[in-house]
């Protein structure tokens, strides 16, 4: 049977099921029986979210739910995006670890390729935690999208907990500067906060792996910033991008640039103990080596990735 | 031992609990309310928390324990806002001022609530007991709790010798409870804002209790969080309580939560709402490792049982 025949038949059942008096769910796991089995599948696991059965972890994290928006993401990364991946075996396979990397995008679309590239190339993959802005989760649906793909809020008692927790992290210490910087200025990146990741870090005694992703700084170029716009929507900025505002919600749906995203040499903390973490030196130090390794491999990969869009 | 509000459904249950402990030689309850069922040690005290006369009935009942469980957490169809901040905040000044002329007392446990955290976007996703200046206070009932924790603050500073245990609840569910979270998924819709779901913790009542006595045979100084293990998104909470999530936009919510209130829907507090919204977890290492006390139910369990 093709795609055509299976909905058919779908349909048909589901009529039948309704006209015998059953609910809808039922009538739709009824019909689900006919299709093949990964749709029928998805369908079942659909029908048994919504009864609540779904596990969702103390963080809010909901795997299954990532598997099933995992399609849209697997689009995203091979067609849209076309991302290419250097140095995924360098994440470390088990125990805590904080990626570093620099952040564009409005969105937090590049943690979920980060993510991508892990569940694709690393052998041993695990669906990392990242931390988001917070304005983020005072947005409705993608705070509650955000929370199930393993997203909190940009706290460092958040980010201290999941490593002691031995989780992956990803962070972008760039922060709100790194996302609201114009197009003109893209892949230069900016100021790494006061170096919190580090101190988090040398705490926890957790490797920092640097992280270098390029192509998400193209997928929302920002031309202008309306501060008064942002102040009446309480966000930090108000981006004016060659398709937002002006397209509305489809102004959302970021351009089709090329990316790279690059794994770089992890960096031990570990041997510092963690009272290292309050000696500003050195965690000025540490701070700086990460972004100028994340500086060199975004230019590096730059270089090799040649045109942006084709 | 002497016990606050001990005609509410913990209450009566610590209470009779406490009797069957050979090393409690006496109870004393004060509440206006009976005790919800017989109890045959506990001297029951029709008085009033918010009474003067409290000034002489403590001292006069000479307790080592008072566990102050006279904390209102929502105002119910028979209280008005103002009459719950008058029991909350001008209770515990009364009984603070009683207990001062009471040496006798070693130790007061109070059953507070983690509401003094708030509910916030920006949240950590497990509040630490000492996180509580991390946000503004918005809430009346916020703005209660912490004025109750610091007079109970300012009394353990001037009395080192007392043991004060500030136990900070999630809400509570149960069969037997009649809790804002219990009314809330009673109703055949439950109103919730559209596009948020955040993770709400609970603990259940059979924890609830529990926690409360291991608090008074073990008590810590200090504030100290009190909930079921992990958290439940709301939208999952709903679905498993069996009902029908009404999600309605944020700037709408107000207005028709308060006309839902006509059509018979029960009333949201302004804390409730917010929690609704943005959520809350609390972290319970403290009471685990200090008080040594480890809920029966996950806030998953507590809700899967209430709803069965």
């Amino acid at each position: 049977m093709n795609g055509g025949d299976h909905a058919i038949a779908f349909m048909r059942r589901l009529r039948e099921g309704l006209e015998s008096d059953l609910d809808l769910p039922d009538a739709v796991l009824r019909g689900a029986a006919t299709l093949p089995r990964d749709a029928r599948e998805t369908a079942e696991r659909l029908i048994g979210r919504l009864a609540g059965e779904y596990e969702e972890d103390e963080w809010g994290f909901d795997e299954e739910f990532a598997d099933l928006v995992e399609p849209l993401f697997a689009f995203l990364y091979d067609t849209w995006w076309r991302v290419g991946v250097e140095g995924a075996e360098l994440v470390p396979a088990h125990g805590r670890a904080l990626l570093t990397a620099n952040h564009a995008g409005i969105l937090p679309w590049d943690a979920t390729m980060i993510g991508m590239a892990l569940l694709r190339e690393h052998p041993l993959p695990r669906h990392p935690r990242f931390l988001v802005l917070n304005w983020a989760f005072d947005l409705p649906w993608i705070s509650t999208a955000i929370r199930r793909l393993g997203g909190v809020a940009a706290s460092p008692y958040n980010a201290m907990r999941l490593l002691e927790e031995d989780k992956l992290v990803a962070v972008f210490p760039e922060g709100v500067k790194g996302t609201a910087k114009p197009y003109a200025e893209r892949y230069r990146l900016q100021r790494f906060g006061r170096g919190g990741f580090v101190e988090i870090a040398l705490r926890t005694g957790a490797p920092i792996v640097p992280v270098a992703v390029v192509g998400s700084e193209e997928i929302y170029p920002k031309l202008a910033d309306v501060p008064p716009l942002a102040r009446m929507i309480g966000a930090p900025f108000f981006p004016v991008t060659p398709t937002f505002p002006w397209l509305g919600p489809l102004g959302a749906v970021p351009l089709p640039s090329r990316w790279r995203i690059e794994f770089l040499e992890p960096i031990e903390t570990a041997s510092h103990g963690p009272d290292a973490a309050a000696d500003r030196a050195l965690v000025l130090e540490l701070s700086e080596r990460v972004r100028a390794a994340v500086q060199e491999a975004l230019l590096r990969n730059l270089v090799r990735r040649g045109s942006a869009f084709v | 031992m002497l016990i606050t509000g001990v005609g509410s459904h913990v209450g009566t249950l610590l209470a009779a609990r406490l009797e069957e402990d050979r090393e409690v030689e006496h109870i004393v309850g004060i509440d206006t309310r009976l005790p919800a069922r017989t109890l045959s040690r506990t001297e029951w005290i029709d008085a009033d928390v918010r009474d003067p006369e409290l000034a002489e009935l403590v001292p006069r009942a000479e307790p080592d324990t008072v566990v102050h469980n006279q904390i209102v957490r929502q105002p119910g169809p028979s209280m008005s806002a103002r009459a719950m901040h008058d029991i909350n905040v001008i209770g515990s000044l009364q009984l603070l001022a009683a207990c001062e002329r009471a040496p006798s007392i070693q130790t007061i446990v109070v059953r507070g609530s983690a509401g003094i955290y708030g509910s916030e976007p920006h949240a950590p996703q497990f509040f630490g007991e000492e996180m509580t200046r991390l946000f503004p206070l918005r809430t009346r009932f916020q703005r209660d709790v912490a004025e109750i924790e610091t007079y109970f603050e300012t009394y353990a500073r001037r009395h080192p010798g007392v043991c004060c245990t500030m136990l900070r609840y999630q809400p509570a569910i149960g069969p037997s409870l009649d809790t804002q979270v219990t009314r809330y998924l009673s109703q055949p819709v439950c109103p919730t804002f559209l596009g948020f779901d955040p993770r709400i913790q609970l603990v259940h009542e059979d924890d609830a209790l529990e926690a409360l006595v291991a608090a008074v045979r073990n008590p810590v100084p200090g504030p100290v969080n009190v909930a079921g293990e992990g958290t439940i998104g709301l939208a999952r909470m709903i679905r498993l309580a069996g009902r029908a999530a009404l999600p309605l936009v944020s700037p709408l919510f107000g207005p028709l939560s308060t006309a839902g209130r006509r059509l018979g829907l029960t009333r949201l507090s302004d804390d409730f709402s917010r929690l609704l919204r943005y959520g809350r977890g609390v972290d319970t290492g403290r009471l685990a490792q200090e008080v040594g006390f480890h809920a029966r139910h996950s806030t998953v369990a507590a809700v899967q049982a209430w709803a069965a």
